[in-house]
């Protein structure tokens, strides 16, 4: 195939690579975050726990 | 109050995203394989049927943001506001695209990566450089200033696009050929219909992206809420 064909199609799907790795890097700080949210719930659950087990005491 | 979230955009994304990876399988099939040879460019005409598609889908994203800053100024939704950014996003990209190709394209068939004397190559430029400007205004202001800036933006900058289109109708071009005109397609049926099917192709790569992006963003907002919670709670 024509050299230049071939680097025609091979920037656009260079394109779609690079979007589809930019897209996995905004997904694994997403869940970066809803880790550390959800482990900040936990820890305040935990507390909350401990709080209680006190009073009771 | 439902505990339930909607599942509606995910599953119109895996619809979406699938039925656009099968017609793009398609398409690059019937370019290579199914179209005929251009008895004059030979296999470099090859460059037209993604280079054209993603131009079109590039001035229909600047009219899709156009159409929701009019939405927007109307309705203060900032979901027309997010649509309108996220479609700039996109056209801005896909020009990118268009003038990499295009350029490509014109090293193979004029000997030349550049023509600045050509209408549409310039005014296609100006385009570029025109909404590549709404995100630096964008990120001049905040909140509703900065949503309202953008929409009257997108809609002014729209401006420019059937300037480019019709540029090279209108100064008879140079060297940049005008493959659709008012008696239709300059080119064979066998080379439309897998031109057709690449330009559908192209349009579900755009709904893809932009449900794929609203989507993220869907996502970031609703942590940003927890976030902003728990952090009150502390």
């Amino acid at each position: 195939m024509n050299e230049y064909v071939t680097a025609a199609y091979g920037v656009i799907l260079f394109a779609l690579l690079l979007y589809v790795v930019v897209v996995g890097l905004r997904s694994a700080r997403l869940a970066r975050e809803a880790e550390l949210l959800a482990r900040l719930v936990e820890r305040e659950e935990a507390e909350r726990d401990g709080e209680t087990d006190l009073a009771a005491r | 109050m439902s505990s339930t979230t909607d599942t509606r955009p995910a599953r119109r994304l895996t619809v979406t995203g699938l039925v656009t990876a099968a017609l793009l399988l398609t398409a690059v099939y019937g370019v290579f394989f199914g179209a005929p040879e251009d008895a004059d460019q030979g296999i470099i005409q090859k460059i037209f049927y993604f280079h054209v598609a993603i131009a079109m889908v590039a001035l229909l994203a600047f009219l899709v943001a156009a159409i929701e800053g009019i939405r927007y100024l109307r309705e203060r939704d900032p979901r027309h506001d997010e649509i309108g950014s996220i479609c700039v996003g996109i056209g801005l990209a896909f020009s990118i695209l268009v003038v990499i190709t295009g350029s490509i394209w014109a090293k193979a068939s004029w000997g030349t990566w550049w023509v600045w004397t050509d209408p549409r190559l310039v005014t296609f430029v100006i385009v570029l450089l025109l909404y590549a400007a709404y995100f630096v205004l964008r990120s001049s202001a905040d909140g509703e200033r900065q949503a309202r800036y953008s929409a009257i933006y997108s809609v002014a900058a729209f401006a420019s696009v059937p300037l480019s289109f019709y540029s090279v109708r209108v100064a008879r071009s140079f060297v940049h050929p005008v493959v659709f005109n008012q008696q239709g397609a300059n080119m064979p049926d066998s080379m439309l219909w897998w031109f057709v099917v690449g330009q559908i192709a192209m349009i579900g790569v755009f709904l893809t992206i932009l449900q794929l992006e609203l989507i993220q963003r869907r996502a970031d907002r609703a942590l940003r809420r927890v976030k902003a919670r728990l952090e009150a709670a502390a």
